[in-house]
């Protein structure tokens, strides 16, 4: 008792400290007597050339190292003399020059320049000039995806930087994308990168509208990433929205249509060959004919059931926006309006957006600004989740015989298909079953920036607030719950508090020793509150959810979870002559997930670089117009402990029936819990080399890098004789390492036309270090295979990469003249062989082996923009190479056996038969012959490259300042692959974990689709 | 200009404190558990003892993970004459049962395995924690006695299917266990008898509610123990005699209980989800439909054949059908003819498997459902009446009085002949035939076969249409391999 006050007291005491202590900074910082000002005050703005705002631009005056950053409405102000020339100088735009005479305000407008060298990039807490970077850091600017179909952040990452691997695995509109950046880390944790918007930490990118980006970048090693700590190790995207333009008034609308078709086609049986070959089936088998000669003919004659035209369709789709800019002397605004509505491919799917963002900037005095960015939005999705495995309509359109009709004599679904599936039909499965999720999401950020009267100082405080309402409902029809119709609602709300002060100091000192410095103290808060009520025996199903008190059951459930961080960080960049190049930082983290003692984790790192263009041995060559060394080495960590972990809790969920009329809720034990826990720790090098020829129309940057996870979580599987589940502990170690390439060139660039080519390649390579010696092997199961897997479809090896998937290597099938091997495994010629790797007879799954890696090696893209006087061509190729997919669509629809019981593909024609066609793979029907859809006769290479868009824009001349430009563009046109399923990308599991991916069962594909837009902007 | 300036210092002011207070809040990193449900303090109250006994049973009772209201006990059990399971299909987990080669990977066993040891952990903590519980003494006497049942049942189910087995009696997790041995069955068999003498002091004369026992049901489980025991691989022949005075102690006293014999085999298989089972049930699983129908609800198309939408997971093996002896009983058993989708009705000489399926599985009403709620029986009345027949007959040498009356009275409603003047050996086999038909398709005769080692004797009469089992069957047949997540976790299993 008396031990527990003490440390009561002291943790009041240091906490006192911290709060007096930032009171002083604070007091401290208005009582600082101001310089003696012997120069002029110089202020302006600075413009792209369409007007809008430039936040971030580096203004320098030659020679003198002082220099400030324009804010958010493109504002600055520092003091220069009548001699001074400012250096204005910003990503993506060409350096400008100005003496700035007599002049107190200087509004500069910058030139768009592809190859500018001396572009600033926004990295964690600050902006730094790409040329004093030491981290690599890719950028990525609207022009890049102006004109193209792109609605979310992950469409514009995909392809278009190095070292960012961007999959749909889901091609329903609004859903989720898998989003690396250079490979993956964790085992149980989220791999996602961290995403930071206008300084808000953790972001859903979802929640993020592409056309309010003014600039990307993507922090990728520990010299960028370690500022977030441990919360950097994945990566981070750092998104700066719009602001509005001091002067004008600004309105651009855009819209657009389009149109959206299935890629591909699995090629199935009709309905007279499907009832010959179950027939044929039957006769090899043993067991009676399924049909009679007569329902033969019948078939042949009159058709049967496409159920993949029942299943797809092709689908409309819309967006809208609408953006006001401008401002006045003081303030600035920026509004925005989007609205989306996608239809998916798939029947009685689609999605719709809604979203609003005001970016409101004004400044108070000469030194004092302020800012709200307020964004809002809602998301509608509708059955865009498909359900996996068998309760999954594109699985069950390959499964339910195509003689059985969708429909009944009464016009209701076919309840129950007496040949082929035995789960519900795929009509059912979309029209009497709803799975509706609605997000609602406000995005508060307030903050002040107060230049200090010490020059270079600048004081920022954001306060930050994040509310996600997620709404769902879903309804199971009388048809697809077999008469035990039932519906669920459910709601959750997610908030998230952000406090940040920051301290940044900017200056140069001698012309020689450029110094940037910032101070960081932060604070975030989350809070997780659900509920969910579901009622079973729905007395009026066509009320579906929204009558759920009439229903003969119910079943609900709350939950609560909080957590909190605590941080302080701090970063020096150091410059000399711009050519040394120096940076540390450090980032201290607490978390209340840890157990007292193990709360606080330590993050830092050094970078390094050497600007060698600055050399004149360098320059007299002749040869590069920049080149630049660059090294980093930093530690970060990875948020992959659940709040709670630390303690062992009860499963609440365990309901039993002690007679006919309900049931009683019980408790069962859960995992037990770990004290020791920490958190996972990367530890990154990277070595990246930069450089430039012909004035800059042609870069390269190249990374190196080479990340050690440590203290890896890993769930030790505990056996079911201590009640099972699993014990989280810090004991396996992952290693990712690889290489990045970027080269872009300007081709052409005369005065009517211009071409500029970005190629990108990066390639990773994933290896599981140790399991801590809890089990030589630890599988990894997904859910997604239930009917279909012998045991877990992957397994994590040492030596292995993450994702490796598990199973028999097939071998074909046995041929004639192999009878007496063939049986010694119970099997005869045209029967599945499998490798008996431990020679003893049986296939078991001790003859398991790793036969198959989900995790892509390698990814490109390559993007093209051509224009010819006021047309635009742009070509974007994106591929990805070295991935095996497990393709259960198929092996479900070609085993005959499990859910599916028939062979649907018309693949099976060329199966083999005894005396006819004995060189085939494809088994043949055999009472003998066993089929493991786990097998390497399923893996399939995933590999493809794909024109991911081909767009042509055209801009009409302007007519009273009314400037129009219309465009048409076509995504996803072709894709050269030998995946046999409908879409390589496309996957059945989550973007969140790595261990098991790629797995294909009924997939939502992704869609070709068609655009056309009109863009007015006055 | 100097209003500016107020305003500005004020809001700095205002804009640092409130960044400083977020972090000012008293222990800021502390864990917030207000939403969780921690440690043995859980227990403290009745309703939580209560709860955690209810989660207790749930390891027997979840729907697609494991226990018993689903075909797994029948797959483990497929091993006697009464089922077998689709010659081709997606039946691998049963073949292997049926053919006597169930791998360690086998889905089905791990079912049953994971499920008993899960009631035995909620079991352990209960038995562990209930000193300190507060309230009605009744009561918890009652939770601790079915707690008591629980993990005697899950070991008898347990030490059948694999004979050497972890024994745990703890409920916290300790490092140490991962390393255990196995126990042989003796050591667990004490533990059963043991536990099942502390539930029947502890278990009230009237169950609590029709899915609980009373003082009748764990009386009738020690009696099937004590039969087991007598039998392979302990052979105690001395429990026969135990066997035969715990049944007679349930017979004697079945007003008491509440039990009773039906008076006809198809009231017995009426299976109306609206009935909470029967008073001949000594105990059962109950079930629900409601509440998310994959939680609670029992298993409803396995035992019906492809033609009537079923998922043809078990039926009867052909001589075993042949040789059923012809009556109401057999009628109310098997269901040999079957109607289609189209109302056209096949004979199941006609049909895909060629086989008669379990008619006594079947829904009143014939309702086609994947799920129901009929109660999962685990142990009827005329259980307790054949295990005095027989283990009365087998401590004696010489059937009684009281071991004619309790196989005539089943005989009698199967309107059968009537045993009299018997020998001792005759009588005993006759029973254990008389089980056979009694409880065809009901787990029982599986475990017949293992206890009087009869196994390959009982295999070695298939019909050449039954599939036939792969190999010499031996003793190494009896029992199954742990399940390959308990090997592979534990090498020291």
């Amino acid at each position: 008792m008396t031990m527990k006050s003490e440390r009561l007291q002291v943790n009041k005491l240091e906490l006192q400290g911290i709060r007096l202590a930032c009171w002083c900074l604070i007091l401290a910082l208005f009582t600082v007597p101001s310089f003696a000002r012997q120069q002029n005050a110089v202020r302006g703005q600075v413009t792209a050339t369409d007007g809008s705002a430039l936040a971030g631009v580096s203004v320098q005056v030659r020679g003198s190292g002082a220099g400030t950053v324009t804010d958010g409405e493109g504002n600055y102000t520092l003091q220069a003399g009548a001699d001074a020339v400012l250096v204005f100088s910003y990503v993506g735009y060409s350096t400008q020059e100005i003496r700035v005479g007599t002049q107190a305000t200087i509004n500069v407008q910058l030139q768009t320049d592809l190859a500018a060298l001396d572009e600033v990039v926004v990295v964690g807490y600050g902006t730094q000039r790409r040329t004093d970077l030491t981290g690599s850091v890719a950028s990525i600017s609207p022009t890049e995806f102006e004109e193209q179909p792109v609605s979310r952040v992950d469409q514009v990452l995909q392809g278009r930087a190095t070292g960012v691997q961007v999959s749909n695995a889901s091609g329903a509109p609004g859903s989720d994308a898998r989003i690396r950046i250079r490979g993956a880390n964790s085992v149980l944790g989220d791999n996602n990168p961290l995403y930071v918007v206008d300084g808000f930490v953790g972001v859903d990118f979802n929640t993020i509208n592409p056309n309010d980006i003014e600039s990307i970048q993507i922090l990728k090693d520990a010299a960028s990433t370690a500022i977030y700590g441990s919360r950097g190790a994945n990566g981070v995207v750092i998104v700066t929205t719009k602001k509005g333009t001091r002067s004008g008034f600004n309105v651009t609308y855009s819209a657009q249509g389009s149109r959206s078709y299935l890629i591909n086609r699995w090629d199935v049986l009709n309905a007279g060959e499907f009832a010959d070959i179950a027939n044929t089936r039957s006769d090899d088998m043993g067991i009676s004919r399924i049909f009679t000669d007569q329902e033969v003919a019948d078939f042949k004659q009159r058709g049967g059931t496409d159920w993949q035209d029942l299943v797809f369709r092709p689908a409309w789709g819309q967006q809208h926006q609408l953006t006001v800019s401008g401002g006045g002397e003081k303030t600035t605004y920026m509004v925005s309006g989007n609205y989306l509505n996608n239809d998916g491919i798939i029947n009685n799917s689609g999605f719709k957006r809604y979203m609003f963002r005001s970016n409101i900037n004004s400044n108070l005095t000469d030194d004092i600004s302020i800012r709200v960015n307020a964004t809002g939005s809602r998301t509608e999705n509708s059955n865009t989740n498909l359900m996996s495995g068998t309760g999954n309509p594109v699985v069950q359109a390959l499964s339910w015989a195509p003689t059985t009709s969708a429909y009944d004599a009464d016009g209701g679904f076919t309840a129950a298909d007496p040949v082929g599936s035995v789960m519900v039909s795929p009509v059912a499965l979309m029209y009497d079953r709803a799975n509706l999720n609605q997000g609602n999401f406000v995005n508060l950020i307030g903050g002040l920036n107060y230049h200090l009267p010490v020059e270079g100082l600048t004081l920022d405080l954001q306060y930050g607030v994040n509310y996600l309402n997620r709404q769902s409902q879903s309804y199971n029809g009388p048809v697809v719950s077999r008469n035990n119709p039932s519906a669920s609602r459910s709601s959750a709300e997610d908030w998230t508090l952000q406090g940040t002060a920051s301290l940044s100091y900017n200056r140069v000192f001698n012309e020689a020793h450029r110094v940037d410095a910032v101070a960081v103290f932060e604070t975030q808060q989350f809070v997780t509150n659900n509920f969910s009520s579901t009622g079973n025996g729905l007395k009026f199903p066509s009320l579906e959810y929204y009558n759920l008190q009439l229903a003969n059951s119910f079943a609900v459930g709350t939950g609560f979870s909080k957590w909190t961080l605590l941080s302080y960080l701090g970063r020096v960049n150091y410059a000399f002559r711009d050519k040394y190049l120096l940076s540390v930082a450090v980032r201290h983290d607490g978390s209340s997930k840890f157990g007292e003692g193990n709360k606080y984790s330590t993050f830092p790192t050094v970078g390094i670089g050497y600007n060698l263009a600055e050399e004149t041995f360098i320059r007299d060559l002749n040869v590069f117009h920049s080149l630049k060394l660059r090294g980093s080495w930093g530690k970060t960590g990875s948020q992959a402990i659940n709040p709670y972990a630390t303690l062992s809790s009860y499963n609440t969920n365990a309901p039993v029936a002690f007679d006919n009329s309900g049931i009683a809720s019980g408790i069962m034990l859960g995992n037990p819990g770990n004290p020791n826990l920490r958190w996972e720790t990367t530890e990154q090098v990277d070595i990246g080399l930069e450089m430039s020829f012909f004035q800059g129309r042609l870069a390269l940057e190249a990374d190196y890098f080479n990340k050690n996870t440590t203290d890896l979580l890993l769930n030790q599987s505990l056996p079911a004789y201590v009640g099972g589940g699993s014990l989280t502990k810090n004991i396996g170690e992952v290693h990712n390492k690889g290489f990045e390439v970027a080269l872009r060139g300007i081709i052409l660039d005369s005065d009517d036309w211009n071409w500029t080519s970005n190629f990108n390649v990066s390639r990773v390579t994933n290896e599981v270090v140790s399991l801590g010696g809890i089990a030589p092997r630890i599988g990894q199961g997904t859910g997604v295979g239930a009917g279909m897997s012998t045991t877990n479809e992957f397994m994590l090896i040492p030596g292995y990469s993450l994702g490796s998937y598990w199973g028999l290597k097939y071998l074909g099938t046995w041929k004639p003249g192999q009878e007496a091997d063939a049986a010694v495994f119970n099997a005869k010629p045209g029967d599945s062989r499998y490798e008996d790797i431990n020679d003893d007879g049986e296939i078991t799954t001790d003859d398991f082996q790793v036969i198959g890696r989900g995790i892509p090696a390698t990814t490109a893209g390559w993007n093209n923009t051509v224009s010819y006087k006021s047309f635009t061509l742009n070509v974007f190729f994106q591929g990805v190479f070295g991935i095996d997919k497990l393709n259960y669509t198929r092996a479900a629809a070609m085993s005959g056996s499990g859910d599916a019981r028939q062979y649907i593909l018309s693949e099976i024609k060329d199966r083999y038969i005894p005396g006819v066609n004995e060189t085939s793979d494809i088994p043949a029907f055999s009472a003998t012959n066993v089929v493991y859809t786990q097998s390497s006769r399923f893996i399939e290479d995933g590999s493809y490259i794909r024109l991911k868009n081909l767009s042509l824009s055209y801009k009409l001349p302007t007519l009273n300042k009314l400037g129009i430009s219309v465009f048409v563009s076509g995504t996803n046109l072709f894709t050269i692959t030998d995946y046999k399923g409908i879409d390589p990308e496309s996957s059945n599991i989550g973007s969140g974990t790595d261990t098991a991916q790629g797995i294909d069962y009924g997939a939502y594909p992704n869609s070709r689709t068609y655009t056309a837009g009109v863009n007015l902007s006055f | 200009m100097k209003g500016i300036k107020i305003m500005k210092r004020n809001l700095i002011w205002a804009l640092g404190a409130a960044v400083i207070m977020v972090a000012g809040c008293k222990n800021y990193l502390d864990e917030d558990i207000r939403g969780g449900l921690l440690g043995a303090q859980a227990l403290e109250s009745q309703e939580g003892l209560e709860a955690a006994l209810t989660g207790a049973y749930k390891g027997w009772a979840n729907t697609w993970g494991y226990g018993f209201i689903h075909a797994t006990g029948i797959a483990a059990t497929m091993g006697g004459d009464d089922v077998t399971t689709h010659k081709a299909s997606n039946k691998a987990d049963f073949r292997e049962f049926d053919q006597f080669a169930v791998p360690a990977t086998n889905q089905r066993t791990q079912a049953l395995y994971n499920g008993c040891y899960k009631a035995i952990q909620g079991a352990n903590n209960i038995i562990a924690n209930y000193q300190n519980t507060q309230g009605d003494a009744a009561t918890i006497d009652a939770i601790v006695g079915e707690a008591y049942f629980i993990r005697a049942v899950s070991y008898y189910w347990l030490v059948r299917l694999y004979k050497d087995i972890p024994l745990i009696q703890q409920a916290e997790f300790s490092e140490d266990l991962l390393a255990i041995g196995k126990s042989g069955p003796e050591e667990v068999y004490n533990l059963i008898v043991g536990d099942l003498q502390k539930a029947e002091e502890l278990v009230p004369n009237t169950k609590r509610d029709p899915g609980r026992p009373n003082k009748g049901t764990v009386k009738a489980y020690l009696a099937d123990v004590y039969l087991t025991m007598a039998g392979w691989p302990l052979k105690q022949t001395d429990k026969y005699a135990l066997a035969a005075a715990k049944a007679r102690e349930v017979i004697e006293n079945k007003d008491l209980y509440g039990f009773r014999l039906l008076d006809t085999y198809t009231e017995l298989f009426e299976n109306d989800p609206e009935k909470n089972g029967t008073a001949e049930s000594v105990f059962q699983i109950s079930t629900f439909m409601g509440v998310g129908s994959t939680n609670n609800a029992n298993y409803g198309f396995s035992a019906m054949p492809g033609e009537e939408g079923g998922w043809d997971d078990f039926f009867a093996e052909l001589n075993f059908f042949r040789d059923f002896p012809e009556g109401p009983r057999k009628d109310a058993t098997f269901r040999t003819t079957f109607v289609k989708g189209d109302g056209s009705t096949i004979s199941w000489e006609d049909s895909q498997t060629q086989h008669p399926y379990y008619y006594k599985y079947y829904q009143k009403d014939e309702v086609k459902n994947w799920a129901s709620q009929i109660p999962e029986s685990m142990m009827r009345y005329a259980h307790v009446l054949t295990i005095y027949a027989e283990a009365q007959a087998r401590a004696t040498g010489t059937p009684d009085d009281l071991a004619y009356e309790c196989i005539n009275a089943i005989r009698q409603r199967a309107e059968l002949d009537l045993f009299e003047n018997m020998s001792g050996p005759e009588f005993a086999d006759a029973v254990v035939q008389e089980r056979a038909w009694e409880f065809a398709a009901e787990r029982t005769r599986w475990f017949d076969l293992v206890r009087l080692e009869l196994v390959a004797e009982a295999n070695s009469n298939k019909d050449a249409n039954d599939l036939q089992p792969i190999g010499t069957l031996t003793e190494e047949n009896y029992v199954f391999p742990l399940p390959f997540s308990e090997t592979s976790a534990n090498p020291n299993l």
